[in-house]
């Protein structure tokens, strides 16, 4: 699903249980005009900037990770990350590109053992 | 391989065996009073999901970015109960503030071919304290290092390490093969769990570090080890670093409160909770004698404070339900 269409409806349904999740009132609280906000749901607008997405993500109870990566954006400290180590991670990524996600789980949820 | 599953550590030896995966959980349990009388296993409450370091490696003391591992919040005076589950054998050490404690002596990663000084999964469903007799072991109870409650400060004197260690070394395929049979390569899987991440908050903790005190006493046998010190792969091991971390700062370190303080006695009566009976066959080890000779939680706190331990009264009569120890079937 498109980002529009995502947001529209995901604040959609906690406006049909919560009057507060109005356009009008939703844009108020992330910081922009609601005919801006109205027009990204609508498509007509690409979607903002990360900050506004990260503000949006905390307004209903989204994944950041997910609706950034829905608004065919990279996080700021994804790409330091990448930065850091381009080739390293670039070919970290190719290699789990079709692994399963229980097994990319288990790859990112290794316990570090230290000095002790 | 270790890792961290929602609520259980998970070590896995794939290059073993496809079955060589142990989980240890840990759980909140009653700390039962602490007066010299023996009780049984009080039930334990919800599993308390580890955090990874690395994930908070911000908010932690130095000491524990050094150490990695992950780190579990409990409350002052909180009793804590390990349960192990996994159908293949290993052998566990487990240290407390670095006192191994089975035996009472110091950590070390090595298996003792004199002594036996681990525990076999599957032979031993849980380990809630320090081994004082035959068939009794003082409950873990969590106290802030630097006050001299930890076993690791009764013996050495240092508040150096506290938290919980654990070492896994899966059993030797051929042992294990030659034990299990045509079980052993079967397609049984061992069922994977879920995952959850947690969000790391901003607050940042110094000197939060708590150690494990022995409580009162309750009846647990810690059964030999039936397959022998030459069993056990020690050519393969993983080990895991189990920070503990007082509530308070464990809610301004990770944003997340503790669903509920530590139950009392009163509390398991009112809820009904039957206490547990376990029959276990087989010969338990005997405890070396260090860890009978330390104090408990109550006496020092007397002894401290010139008064009892609060919340120590006995439970009464409690509902008993038997339980018979799983053993790992032979084939």
């Amino acid at each position: 699903m498109a980002f529009a269409d995502y947001i529209r409806d995901k604040r959609e349904t906690l406006r049909s249980r919560d009057r507060r999740y109005s356009l009008r009132q939703v844009a108020q609280r992330i910081g922009v005009e609601p005919a801006y906000l109205s027009k990204i749901e609508r498509g007509d607008f690409a979607p903002p900037s990360e900050e506004k997405i990260r503000l949006l993500a905390q307004e209903l109870g989204e994944d950041t990770d997910l609706l950034l990566a829905m608004a065919g954006k990279v996080s700021k400290d994804l790409q330091e990350v990448i930065r850091a180590r381009p080739q390293l991670v670039a070919e970290l990524l190719r290699q789990v590109k079709d692994l399963p996600d229980d097994a990319v789980q288990h790859l990112v949820r290794e316990v570090r053992d230290g000095d002790w | 391989m270790l890792t961290l599953h929602s609520d259980t550590l998970h070590f896995a030896f794939p290059e073993v065996h496809k079955k060589a995966q142990c989980s240890v959980k840990f759980s909140r349990t009653l700390r039962v009073p602490d007066d010299q009388r023996h009780y049984l296993v009080p039930p334990s409450l919800t599993p308390i999901a580890p955090n990874r370091v690395d994930d908070y490696v911000e908010c932690l003391p130095k000491d524990w970015r050094r150490r990695g591992g992950v780190f579990l919040p409990l409350y002052q005076a909180e009793a804590l109960s390990l349960s192990f589950s996994g159908d293949y054998p290993f052998a566990i050490k487990i240290g407390a503030g670095k006192i191994n404690t089975i035996t009472g002596e110091p950590w070390q990663n090595e298996l003792s071919p004199e002594r036996q000084d681990y525990l076999v999964s599957g032979r031993n469903r849980f380990h809630d304290g320090f081994v004082v007799g035959q068939q009794e072991v003082r409950q873990f109870v969590a106290m802030p290092l630097g006050e001299g409650y930890t076993a690791e400060e009764q013996l050495t004197g240092l508040a150096q390490h506290g938290g919980l260690q654990i070492l896994a070394y899966p059993m030797k395929v051929e042992a294990f093969r030659t034990r299990f049979g045509a079980w052993a390569d079967s397609d049984d899987e061992y069922r994977s769990l879920d995952i959850n991440l947690c969000r790391p908050g901003k607050a940042r903790t110094e000197n939060a570090e708590m150690g494990l005190a022995p409580g009162g006493l309750v009846k647990q046998k810690t059964l030999r080890d039936p397959y022998g010190y030459d069993a056990w792969d020690q050519t393969r091991w993983e080990r895991c670093f189990i920070h503990l971390l007082n509530s308070r700062q464990y809610h301004a370190v990770t944003g997340v409160k503790l669903p509920y303080p530590p139950p009392g006695v009163r509390d398991y009566k009112n809820w009904r909770l039957p206490w547990y009976h376990h029959y276990s066959e087989g010969e338990p080890v005997e405890g070396t004698g260090i860890l009978a000779k330390l104090a408990s939680v109550a006496t020092w706190f007397k002894a401290k404070h010139g008064q009892p331990l609060p919340d120590n009264d006995p439970p009464g009569p409690v509902a008993i339900r038997p339980v018979q120890s799983r053993s790992i079937r032979s084939g």
